[in-house]
């Protein structure tokens, strides 16, 4: 009995996903089971959304709801009953229900809706913020970034007219790739190519002392993959592998097909880090130095794919870094624009 | 022996392109042009390697030394297949940045149900075409190492599995290429090599053949001499043409191409391709017929390209001859077999039991394993009647999914199902009870041998049918078709 009604609170929540006026219709029904009402009406503050079962003849519902959402309180006015959803704080609605049931059953059953409003609330400001975020990783080109690889290009003019000419081409590129609005997924190839853009005006900053290595298999080049993804990650070697290294860097970008999926792999020969200390990058955590970068990808690449296709690092210190995705070639809805 | 070192070196050379081959170079602007560039030929000379597979290599010269000219037909239906294929489905199938035909039908049905019964069916397909490559495989093996025929069998098997294993498929397009050409030139050196050497006499017998059983220069194929010709010709054709639409491992390949319009133009140069191919099995058939016709008593007409460089050059380079088209149609068997074993994971993995690389790797290892049992009793059934199969399924599955779910808005989700139920139990209920018994009835013999003919109709018809009925066109329908055609 318990079990049961755990359960149709549980699918309560799920019948709420999408917040009251997508999922009012099935919410009432289940509702209505739940109490054995008569009939059952959600409301939000426009005015009723659902209703499931027949009120009584003559109910005068529209005054209901104003006098619930006058007081904020719960109202008793047979045969017809009302309790109003709080959600959050803030009054967003009321549930009526007609029929022989207690105040405090109503009551009870309001307050579970209220919470799952609450949850879908919570469930569309995550999407939200993950939104942001990749708007944050788009605007946040670190302005250490430009100010070197415009003082690399400025170095290059005089001596090296032509490579300070294609340089700002690449910056120019980049510029574009990074502040392009449309879309939220890019091809392989595209990536590859803000990727190369941005290891190019690295490389002259580091006065040709990285070594880069592109392999890629032809076969994944069209593949859709979630904007900006490749591409912190390269970042993400640069700075916190090879900039803190003496001597030569080598990085390698590469990317095969494994049956269903794309494998692309990030791996430089830098300083590495301490396991726990990725781990606690990707958690979110970790110093604020190591940027918003990794996380991020890992969080959108878990939003897009499921969880089991977040970053893979394989790394220990002194032995360089490796950063592995791994994702579905298809996956309904990923499309490049 | 030499047999064997040059197959050995085959698997050795493949697996070397597999893992290193990736191309590789140090900064974007050539890397990214290069291999936007040579992307078509390479693709389409990767499509043709997976596709001629030991049933063109082996099969066809052998089916054309056992029922005659008519054979020849299958031939042109696995190239004219890629007529359809250019014409109806490569351009969209690349728009729609589905990899497989599972990833189609959840694109197109918003269905992951569907999804799973297409994962159903590419097995079926899949092993029906695997197990007369690794018969293929084991006949080669069994001809030039005296191995009994299960060890072949079961070293393809091994072979295949392991490397895919060691990742010997990463740069898939690569090595099928590298594949195309091996077979071309292992097929084609000695089959002109057999045209010089055969002398006058010989080739002109070749071309008008004298001790041959009735009908075996009717240029219409007689399946099992049921006394329906024209019947079971375009039941092969119709099988042959659409199933190359369906095939599940030759859907995936257009995913790779740049564009819709590059998916197209590497279709057609696959036509181009699989016709220079084709010409050289008929050769040793015809050859076949002169120099060796004892095959046919033997039952053994699959080993006919492998035993006739023996007969017209006796010695050390009849035998390397003999090597030549033995590595060749181990390569056939090799690149096929690794196209279609991946697929069969893939849809074994990623559309029955959720995804995971280890699942992935486990699914090949399952997918052979089961692909080695059913070949062992296999032994004696054409190569080439196999994999007409294979395509008979494919032409009544996938391909009306692909075409109506390409070019017909109102295909509903019951209509597919329905569809690819009917016309899979259907092909696939024929070829085994084909295998099971003979059939008084001529007619009956050939719609059960090659069913194609009704089957493929009967699959349209019924998702049509189904689809005007029942259930209404899944929401975004008209959104995800005008994406396939928009430009």
């Amino acid at each position: 009995m318990t079990i049961g009604a755990l359960r149709e609170a549980r699918l309560l929540g799920t019948d709420l996903r999408a917040g009251l006026r997508a999922g009012g219709a099935p919410a009432a029904r289940r509702i209505r089971r739940l109490l054995r009402a008569d009939a059952v009406l959600l409301a939000d503050l426009d005015g009723p959304v659902a209703r499931h079962g027949t009120l009584p003849a003559g109910s005068d519902t529209d005054a209901l709801l104003a006098e619930v959402y006058e007081h904020g309180t719960a109202l008793r006015r047979p045969p017809l009953c009302a309790a109003p959803l709080i959600v959050a704080g803030d009054l967003s609605g009321c549930l009526v229900a007609a029929g022989d049931l207690g105040e405090e059953d109503l009551g009870e059953v309001a307050r579970l809706v209220a919470e799952h409003l609450d949850h879908a609330g919570l469930r569309t400001a995550r999407v939200r913020i993950a939104a942001a975020d990749l708007r944050t990783l788009r605007a946040q080109i670190s302005p250490h970034f430009l100010h070197n690889a415009l003082a690399v290009i400025a170095a290059h003019i005089r001596s090296d007219p032509a490579r300070a000419r294609g340089l700002l081409t690449d910056f120019a590129d980049y510029l574009r790739y990074s502040f392009s609005t449309q879309g939220d997924y890019a091809t392989v190839a595209e990536e590859l190519q803000a990727t190369q853009t941005y290891l190019e005006l690295q490389r002259a900053r580091f006065d040709d002392r990285l070594d880069i290595t592109v392999r890629m298999a032809p076969e994944i080049l069209p593949v859709a993959v979630p904007f900006l993804v490749v591409q912190p990650i390269v970042e993400n070697a640069v700075r916190h592998g090879l900039e803190r290294k003496a001597g030569r860097g080598h990085i390698s970008v590469s990317g095969v097909g494994e049956g269903p999926f794309v494998v692309i792999e990030v791996e430089d020969d830098g300083v590495g880090m301490d396991p726990a200390l990725a781990r606690a990058v990707l958690a979110g955590g970790g110093p604020p130095a190591r940027g918003v970068g990794l996380a991020n990808v890992d969080q959108r690449l878990r939003a897009v794919y499921g969880p089991e296709h977040g970053l893979l690092i394989e790394t220990a210190p002194d032995s360089g870094t490796k950063v592995i995705i791994r994702v579905p070639r298809f996956m309904r809805g990923v499309v490049a624009e | 022996m030499t047999g064997l070192l040059a197959i050995g070196f085959l698997i050795a050379a493949s697996l070397a392109i597999g893992v290193y081959g990736v191309r590789a170079a140090r900064t974007t602007p050539d890397f990214l042009v290069a291999s936007r560039r040579v992307g078509g030929g390479w693709n389409a000379m990767a499509i043709a390697g997976e596709y001629v597979s030991a049933a063109s290599v082996l099969g066809l010269a052998g089916l054309l030394l056992k029922d005659g000219i008519g054979t020849m037909w299958y031939a042109v239906g696995f190239t004219a297949g890629y007529v359809a294929v250019a014409a109806l489905v490569a351009g969209p199938m690349r728009r729609s940045g589905a990899f497989t035909v599972p990833d189609f039908a959840e694109y197109r049905l918003a269905s992951t149900g569907v999804r799973r019964l297409c994962g159903l069916v590419v097995l079926v397909i899949m092993w029906l075409y695997l197990v007369p490559q690794f018969k293929g495989a084991g006949v080669v093996l069994q001809l030039v190492s005296g191995t009994p025929y299960w060890v072949g069998v079961v070293l393809a098997g091994l072979v295949v599995s392991g490397s895919i294993a060691m990742g010997g498929m990463r740069s898939a397009t690569y090595v099928q290429a590298f594949h195309y050409l091996v077979k071309l030139a292992f097929i084609a050196v000695p089959a002109v090599f057999l045209v010089v050497r055969a002398g006058a006499e010989t080739r002109a017998r070749a071309l008008e053949p004298v001790t041959v059983p009735d009908g075996w220069s009717r240029p219409l194929l007689d399946i099992g001499d049921a006394g329906y010709p024209l019947l079971s010709t375009w039941s092969v054709l119709l099988a042959t043409t659409l199933g190359a639409v369906g095939l599940p491992h030759v859907v995936m390949r257009f995913h790779t191409s740049a564009s819709a319009r590059a998916a197209r133009r590497v279709a057609v140069m696959v036509i181009a391709l699989l016709g220079v191919f084709y010409l050289f099995p008929v050769v040793y058939g015809l050859f076949g017929r002169v120099l060796t016709p004892h095959l046919v008593h033997q039952g053994a007409t699959d080993t006919v390209a492998v035993v006739l460089p023996g007969e017209v050059a006796p010695g050390t380079l009849g035998g390397l001859l003999t090597a030549l088209v033995a590595a060749g149609a181990f390569a056939a068997f090799l690149s096929t077999s690794s196209g279609l074993l991946l697929a069969l994971a893939g849809g074994l993995s990623h559309d029955l039991f959720g995804s995971g690389l280890s699942r992935l790797r486990l699914a090949v290892a399952a997918g052979a394993f089961v692909a080695v049992l059913l070949s062992l009793p296999a032994a004696h059934v054409d190569i080439n009647v196999m994999v007409g199969w294979a395509f008979a399924v494919a032409a009544s599955t996938f391909c009306p999914l692909l075409v109506l779910g390409i070019w017909w808005p109102r295909l509903t989700l019951p209509g597919a199902v329905c569809g690819l139920v009917v016309g899979g139990v259907s092909a696939t209920g024929a070829a085994l009870a084909s295998v099971a018994g003979t059939y008084a009835s001529g007619l009956l013999t050939v719609l059960l041998a090659q069913p194609a003919a009704w089957t493929v109709p009967l699959a349209f018809a019924t998702m049509v049918g189904v689809s005007l009925r029942w259930g209404s066109p899944p929401e975004g329908a008209t959104r995800a078709v005008l994406r396939l055609h928009a430009p």
